[in-house]
C-alpha cells in the first residue's frame, strides 16, 4: 500500500521545502511556500485527531493557515498571464480559441501531472493518500500565488511560461479546442476579412470503389486554394480541408515558428493583468 | 574507513554545493552501506559504496545528482526534432497532377 514520503524514514520537512526552492531557482518566502503546501482537509484532519487525543485547543494551537487565497491569486494571474501570451503570439486566434487553450493548460491533468514530476505531492499536507488530482492543482497554484508574493509578477510570469508553454509541444490546435463545425466556423472568419465563401473541390482520389478510399478535397476562394484535406468520405474530406484552411487562417500550423522563449514579457502588461483581476 | 571519511569531509561540501539536494545521513544496521538517490519523479536509485574510496564516493554523488529520474535505457536516436517536416510531410499524392489541373482533350477541369 502507497506510503507518503513524510511517513518514510530520512524526511526533513524545512531542508526539503529549502532544497524545492533552490531546485526551481526561485527565491521564495519560505513561509508563503510552507502556507502554500497547507491544504484545508488537512487542518480538519488534524484538528479531528487532535480532539479524539483528548488535547485542549488552547494548549497545542494549530496556527495553519490554508492556501485558498493563494491558490485563487496563483490561477488568476496564470490564466490571464497565458491569455496574454497567447493573444500575442497568435492573434488572429478568436477569443474561443485562446479560452480552449488556457482552459486545457490549466486543466486538472496537464497541472496535476506537472506537480507530480516537481515532487509537488511529496511535499503537500492533505488528508488522502495518493494526492487526487484537484488538491495537486490547487497546490500548484498556491505555489505560484507564493511565488507571486514573493518574488513580483515578471518573475512569476516567466515561471508560469517555462512550466506550462512546453505542454504545448506537439499538440494540435483541434485536439485541445473541440469545433463542432469548422465549416460554418470558416465562413465566419472569411467574412471577417471580406474573402468569398469557400467552394470545395475534389483534387485527388484514390480506390473510389474500394474498401479504403481517399478523397483530397482543396476549397477554393475566388479560385484560389486555400486549403486541401484527406478523408476516407467526401464529407469527411471536406471537415478535414476546413480545419486545415482554420489552422492556417490562425497561424497555428504544424510549421510554424516555435515559442519565443528569449525575452520575458513586460512588465507593464504582467501588473495590468494583476491589477484587473 | 573511507565513508566514514566522506562523511566527515566531503559531505559538507557536497551539500553546500548542491542545494537543491537533499543529503541525509543516517547508520543502518543493515547488510551494505548505501547510497541512496531518489528523484523527482519516483525513480529511486541504489549505488553499493562497499569498496569504494571518499573521492570515488563524492564523484558518485555528483553524478547521481546531476541525473534526472528517467529510467536508463538505450536511447534509439541520438537526435530528437518537434518539427520534423516544413513544407508538409510526403505522402504518395504529393507532385502527382491533381484533377483540376489535368487539361486535354479528354480530360475536362470541374
Amino acid at each position: 500500500s502507497p506510503v507518503r514520503r513524510s511517513e518514510k524514514p530520512n524526511w526533513d520537512y524545512h531542508a526539503e521545502i529549502q532544497a524545492f526552492s533552490y531546485r526551481l531557482h526561485e527565491n521564495f518566502s519560505l513561509d508563503l511556500l510552507k502556507t502554500a503546501f497547507v491544504n484545508s482537509c488537512y487542518i480538519e484532519s488534524e484538528e479531528a485527531r487532535r480532539r479524539e487525543l483528548g488535547i485542549d485547543k488552547e494548549t497545542v494551537a494549530l496556527n495553519l493557515q490554508d492556501n485558498s487565497r493563494l491558490a485563487e491569486q496563483g490561477l488568476s494571474f496564470s490564466r490571464s498571464y497565458l491569455r496574454q501570451c497567447f493573444e500575442g503570439a497568435y492573434p488572429d486566434l478568436p477569443a474561443k480559441g485562446v479560452g480552449a487553450l488556457v482552459d486545457f493548460l490549466t486543466s486538472q491533468e496537464l497541472v496535476s501531472y506537472v506537480a507530480q514530476n516537481l515532487s509537488v505531492q511529496d511535499l503537500t499536507l492533505c488528508r488522502e493518500f495518493p494526492v487526487p488530482a484537484d488538491v495537486l492543482q490547487r497546490t500548484f497554484f498556491a505555489v505560484i500565488g507564493a511565488l507571486l508574493d514573493s518574488s513580483g509578477p515578471e518573475k512569476t510570469g516567466i515561471f508560469v511560461r517555462d512550466f506550462f508553454i512546453p505542454q504545448l509541444i506537439g499538440k494540435d490546435l483541434f485536439e485541445i479546442w473541440e469545433v463542432v463545425n469548422p465549416m460554418g466556423l470558416l465562413e465566419e472568419e472569411l467574412t471577417k476579412r471580406n474573402m468569398s465563401s469557400p467552394e470545395p473541390r475534389i483534387t485527388r482520389q484514390l480506390g473510389v470503389s474500394t474498401v479504403l478510399p481517399l478523397y483530397f478535397v482543396g476549397l477554393y476562394c475566388d479560385k484560389k486554394i486555400i486549403a486541401e484535406g484527406p478523408g476516407e468520405t467526401l464529407l469527411a474530406a471536406e471537415e478535414e480541408a476546413a480545419r486545415v484552411a482554420l489552422r492556417k487562417l490562425y497561424g497555428y500550423t504544424e510549421n510554424r515558428r516555435p515559442w519565443d522563449y528569449s525575452k520575458p514579457k513586460q512588465g507593464l502588461a504582467a501588473e495590468k493583468a494583476v491589477s484587473s483581476n | 574507513r573511507p565513508r566514514r571519511q566522506f562523511v566527515e569531509e566531503a559531505a559538507v561540501d557536497f551539500a553546500r554545493q548542491h542545494p537543491d539536494v537533499v543529503l541525509y545521513v543516517s547508520p543502518r544496521a543493515g547488510p551494505a552501506p548505501l547510497l541512496l538517490a531518489e528523484y523527482l519523479n519516483g525513480t529511486v536509485r541504489e549505488e553499493l559504496i562497499a569498496s569504494k574510496t571518499s573521492e570515488e564516493i563524492k564523484q558518485l554523488a555528483t553524478k547521481l545528482a546531476g541525473q534526472s529520474g528517467l529510467d536508463i535505457i538505450r536511447i534509439r536516436k541520438p537526435f530528437h526534432t518537434d518539427n520534423p517536416s516544413v513544407q508538409g510531410q510526403w505522402h504518395p499524392l504529393t507532385n502527382k497532377p491533381s484533377a483540376l489541373t489535368i487539361q486535354g482533350p479528354r480530360l475536362q477541369p470541374q
